[in-house]
């Protein structure tokens, strides 16, 4: 069963992407969107694709670019047009809100 | 009524000068600026402030340092992009800008603002500035 989970918010300021992590497995996808954009470079993120290389991590272009923030190597910046796509090619969605 | 000593007079005038130089309003800005309105709230009360010429000084801290970051474009997110504004507040005469240097670390922000004559603070001047403050409002 893979899930899509939609992160909101900035992990500075919130759990909830580190309770997204808890239950992400590999085969999932984690999309940064709105204020999540801000998580590119929080250390949680850092870690997970240090030590999850499989779990795919993506950020909605324009709402990174709209917040100045520059996305690493290994994050995969996405269209909102994606982010669509996505939501058919998993069994789940999740939204961390 | 007996006249103050000399000693007395000068407390008194250390006193009103301490006075003096309290400031009034102190603005901690501590939200990122898109996703919801404190960001601009603040800067209203800000320039509302400022425009009757009360004394307005802002601090930036957790999530609020973004506010300050350059090359951000809220058209992007259909976003009105109320931090061009923010080159204003020398027109105000708001010149005490303080930011937090433990909370630009942590998000590892470089110290490049989109506008000048911003101090940045450790956590224990930030403090000491805030202090120096009558009123406070957290946005």
């Amino acid at each position: 069963m893979t899930t899509l989970h939609l992160v909101r918010q900035s992990a500075f300021n919130s759990n909830d992407l580190a309770q997204c992590l808890m239950i992400a497995t590999t085969a999932d996808t984690l999309v940064l969107i709105d204020d999540a954009c801000y998580n590119v470079n929080h250390p949680l993120i850092t870690q997970t694709l240090i030590e999850q290389p499989e779990l795919a991590v993506k950020v909605i272009q324009s709402h990174a670019q709209a917040r100045a923030m520059t996305t690493p190597n290994a994050i995969t910046a996405i269209t909102i047009q994606d982010l669509v796509s996505l939501t058919f090619t998993h069994e789940k969605v999740i939204t961390w809100q | 009524m007996a006249a103050f000593t000399e000693q007395e007079t000068s407390e008194v005038a250390k006193t009103a000068e301490i006075l003096n130089t309290t400031k009034t309003l102190a603005l901690i800005n501590s939200k990122a600026p898109f996703a919801n309105t404190h960001g601009k709230d603040s800067l209203d009360v800000a320039l509302i402030f400022a425009s009757f010429e009360q004394v307005v000084s802002l601090f930036f801290q957790g999530d609020g340092v973004y506010q300050l970051i350059d090359q951000q474009d809220g058209s992007l997110i259909s976003v009105k992009d109320y931090l061009k504004t923010f080159s204003a507040f020398e027109f105000y005469d708001i010149e005490d800008i303080y930011v937090c240097q433990q909370s630009l670390v942590e998000r590892k922000l470089s110290n490049s603002f989109h506008i000048e004559n911003v101090q940045v603070l450790t956590a224990k001047d930030f403090a000491l500035q805030l202090s120096q403050h009558k009123h406070v409002l957290r946005f």
